[in-house]
């Protein structure tokens, strides 16, 4: 099996029953003042990470919830995010 | 790797401390990039910086496919000059590239497919790229051993048949191209990983590497699926491109059967024969970003039961062996190639895809072009990554792609 997702409903559950749901971004633009570029930033552009990034997934085939996770892309294993915030520190 | 001879490239050479031009990935674009370059202009002075070894990306592992029967205008014209390139490539370089042109056949499952069929096959047609639609009787005629019965899943409604397209064995392309850009004086840089690009004022100025730093005023990143995220860490300029996993698998060796490139985007599957009587059968991709290149349990099932679908003679024969590469997938299923924008002396040459193969020839002269005169070539115009923010997608894909299982 090459990953699992942790839904904060349903737990540890097969990569399979969920949909990525993309980089995390922040939040949504706000329309006053919006640029093309900004719009555009926002819906297309990525980050491409080679290890470690916090990105969205829903679990589509189970309770619908939508949660955001950290996985290493290199591994295709999620990482807690207190490895994260120390990894950062270091 | 380990034999005594010294490689068609030429023996390794001490990096120098600068070069007229720096490319970033030893894959087929960047090859092809410095062929060009050399030969028609000029420019010799070149150091390609390759992180592993020449090959070891997508350039190695793809299933070799070669065809000009993309959707829009814009792309028709560059792979049909690509497909044109083969045989020219072969002669040139003094190598055989093994192109087969054996002709694509595209499955079509549905009455919407083959009216979306008839559009793409006008344009092939336009362009004049030789590309029909015919039956599901006329399949079967191909392809004796096509299932056309309407008991499958996705009963065969008709194909897409482009005779020009076929293989070409993508290992001789590597080692062609490097031995021809290696002959003009190009340097072949191995077991050197690009760390980053220096910039002043808006221009390139060098390229640090793990072997020195190289004074250089312009860099291209053509690192097949690595190149979003180098050009994002290196440059903190995103780009649209998800990188996803996509897998490839061979069969056991057959007595000849079938004689054509045959995909079905229903079933998310493609095979042909090889010229040593392998299936090689390509799947699709894993639907969430990774880097991890491994094959899955999911890929092989998926793939043994699409096959055994649509040409159920390969029932209960065996894989013999399965890989993983990576996609650089773009919204609109169409490269970026652009370069003298960001920075002055920056160049880029990526999401590719699953298309990177058949266009490497191509890309490399056009973009030796714009590097050399520094004038983005006419046909290259169309890609530049600013086409996202003025909403001109290139329309390659009916629909924005969306990474899920359902695509
Ligand atoms: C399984 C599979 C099947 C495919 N099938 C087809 C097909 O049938 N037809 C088709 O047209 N295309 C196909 N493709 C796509 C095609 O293979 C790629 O689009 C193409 O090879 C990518 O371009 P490239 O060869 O220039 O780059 P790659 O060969 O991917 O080269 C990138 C290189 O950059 C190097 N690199 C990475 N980071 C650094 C760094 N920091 N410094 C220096 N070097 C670095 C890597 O080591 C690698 O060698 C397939 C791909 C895969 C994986
Ligand atoms: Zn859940």
């Amino acid at each position: 099996m090459a990953l699992t997702i942790t839904c904060p409903i349903c737990g540890k559950r097969n990569g399979y029953e969920f949909r990525f749901g993309g980089e995390e971004k922040g939040p949504r633009p706000v329309e006053k003042d919006l640029t093309p570029q900004s719009w555009c930033d926002y819906v297309h552009m990525n980050n491409c990470v080679a290890g470690v990034q916090e990105e969205w997934w829903f679990h589509k085939d189970g309770c619908g919830s939508w949660f955001s996770i950290y996985r290493d892309t290199t591994t295709n294993y999620e990482v807690e995010k207190m490895e994260v915030a120390n990894n950062e520190q270091a | 790797m380990f034999s005594k001879q010294k490689p068609l490239w030429g023996k390794k050479k001490k990096l120098k401390s600068s070069y007229d031009v720096v490319l970033i990935g030893g894959g087929l674009h960047n090859l092809a990039t410095a062929y060009y370059l050399a030969k028609e202009h000029g420019i010799t002075d070149i150091a390609i910086i390759e992180k592993n070894y020449i090959g070891y990306g997508g350039a190695g592992r793809n299933t070799a496919i070669v065809r000009a029967n993309q959707r829009t205008q814009h792309n028709v014209p560059l792979y049909k000059e690509a497909l044109d390139l083969w045989p020219v490539l072969t002669k040139e370089l003094d190598f055989n590239l093994m192109f087969n042109n054996c002709g694509n056949l595209n499955l079509l499952h549905s009455e919407a497919a083959m009216k979306a069929a008839r559009m793409t096959i006008a344009t092939a047609q336009f362009h004049g790229v030789e590309s029909h639609l015919i039956d599901a009787k006329e399949a079967k005629k191909l392809v004796p051993s096509l299932n056309i019965s309407d008991d499958i899943t996705f009963p065969i409604h008709g194909a897409m048949f482009h005779p020009p397209g076929g293989i070409v064995r993508h290992d001789a392309v590597v080692w062609g191209l490097a031995k021809g850009a290696a002959q003009y004086g190009a340097e072949i840089h191995q077991q050197t990983e690009a760390l980053a690009i220096g910039t002043k004022d808006g221009k390139v100025t060098s390229v640090t590497t793990s072997e020195g730093v190289i004074n250089t005023k312009q860099v291209l990143i053509s690192a097949g699926a690595y190149s979003a995220g180098l050009i994002s860490g290196m440059l903190g300029i995103k780009l649209p491109i998800s990188v996803l996993t996509i897998q490839a698998m061979v069969t056991q060796p057959l007595k000849p059967l079938l004689n054509h490139v045959v995909s079905s985007g229903a079933y998310h599957c493609y095979a042909n024969q090889t010229l040593k009587g392998e299936i090689a059968t390509g799947a699709h991709m894993d639907p969430w970003p990774n880097y991890t290149t491994l094959s899955t349990a999911h890929f092989i099932k998926h793939q043994a039961e699409a096959l055994s679908e649509f040409l159920p003679c390969l029932k209960g024969l065996r894989f013999m062996r399965i890989w993983g590469g990576l996609a650089d997938m773009t919204p609109d299923m169409a490269p970026i190639l652009d370069g003298n924008d960001q920075f002055e002396g920056f160049f880029m040459n990526c999401g590719w895809g699953y298309f990177g193969f058949k266009s490497c020839s191509v890309a490399g002269k056009y973009m030796a072009e714009f590097m050399a005169t520094n004038k983005c070539p006419d046909i290259l115009k169309p890609f530049a990554l600013k086409r996202y923010e003025e909403h001109k997608l290139m329309g390659e894909t009916a629909a924005l792609v969306n990474y899920s299982p359902d695509n």
